[in-house]
């Protein structure tokens, strides 16, 4: 198969897949009733799944991450913006104070080092 | 029934949208620039960014297909990285289920970490499907928009974006922003926490299973607080 045919078979098929599983419990649920225990636990896919994701780039170090000072500032700056969240509720309030806390804190901590 | 547009709560999806699209910009280049490093033409990139729409998934399949990954092999993975998609759709269908066939079939195409983190919450305030669809029709317009335009830009320009302004960590904290205000009850913190040491303990777990694993331990925590709270 040529380079190009699997290139557009991979992204067609993926991009099927990607659609299909979007639309999966949404078309589902619209024609049978959802199960009770299920309702209940849809109630915690946002807060367990943002959890997730804001984690891993929070507190893991990455392999390519080098700068140390960097990794440092992004704990400092996850603490300021989830103050700054708590308090104003607002997503543009908390990325530009979590933003300017992160290029404060790599630029102190780099002139420490 | 018909659908009745709500003209303010579009234009709030697309206001509110707008600064963490700053983070998704690095984010949608890198993408581009794997399109372009597989010899895709500039169909391909904008095809594979306009099918996908997921730059996990994207970027796996990037690297699968430069790797010579059996095709079976690619579209499982991707697959597996999407199933979290899967978790976003339930927890849209009941808001969705009043809307005719054909709008529940464009706004599922527009489920996306971002549009469905800031829609939930609206359709959960406004407690109104017309008003929390109009917002998500919002989100989606201005997102998928911004990450065909930055695709296309990764593409033709390469990685413009300096490194060194870290503007990929917009992201992270645009949904500790949706995260934060959310956590008002006990079983709702207990299963935040346990998500998120979840995701740290699991993260050795190969095709980013550890998001998917870490979101299931989250919600089982959540009902389990909330059936002893009962008690």
């Amino acid at each position: 198969m040529s380079a190009t045919l699997t290139f557009w078979v991979v992204i067609v098929a993926v991009g099927a897949l990607n659609y299909l599983s979007r639309l999966s419990f949404i078309a589902l649920f619209a024609r049978v009733p959802m199960p009770p225990l299920m309702a209940r636990a849809l109630r915690y896919v946002p807060a367990a799944m943002l959890a997730a994701i804001v984690v891993p780039p929070v507190a893991l170090r990455g392999a390519a991450e080098a700068d140390a000072a960097l990794a440092n500032a992004k704990l400092v700056a996850a603490l300021v913006a989830a103050l700054v969240a708590w308090r104003t509720r607002s997503t543009t309030a908390t990325i530009t104070a979590g933003m300017a806390a992160l290029w404060l804190a790599r630029w102190l901590l780099q002139a420490a080092a | 029934m018909r659908i009745h547009f709500s003209r303010p709560d579009f234009l709030a999806g697309i206001r509110d949208m707008s600064p963490p699209l700053i983070g998704l910009l690095p984010f949608g280049l890198v993408c581009g620039v794997a399109a372009q490093g597989l010899g895709a033409s500039a169909w391909g990139a904008l095809g594979m960014s306009a099918l996908i729409f997921s730059g996990a998934a994207q970027i796996v399949a990037a690297q699968l297909i430069a790797a010579h990954a059996p095709i079976a092999v690619i579209v499982l993975t991707c697959f597996v990285v999407g199933l979290r998609l899967m978790m976003y759709s339930a927890a849209m269908a009941p808001h969705l289920k009043p809307l005719p066939a054909r709008w529940r079939n464009l706004l599922a195409y527009g489920l996306t970490d971002q549009a469905f983190a800031a829609s939930i919450r609206r359709f959960r305030e406004s407690g109104d499907t017309h008003k929390g669809a109009s917002y998500f029709l919002g989100t989606g317009v201005l997102l998928w928009t911004t990450w065909q335009a930055s695709n296309l830009a990764g593409y033709w320009l390469g990685n413009v974006l300096p490194a060194a302004w870290a503007l990929d960590f917009v992201v992270p904290l645009c949904f500790l922003g949706l995260l934060v205000p959310a956590l008002n009850d006990g079983p709702t913190r207990s299963a935040a926490l346990a998500a998120g040491v979840a995701v740290v303990v699991l993260d050795p777990l190969p095709m980013r299973l550890s998001l998917i694993c870490a979101g299931l331990i989250g919600i089982a925590t959540g009902l389990l607080v909330e059936a002893r709270g009962k008690r």
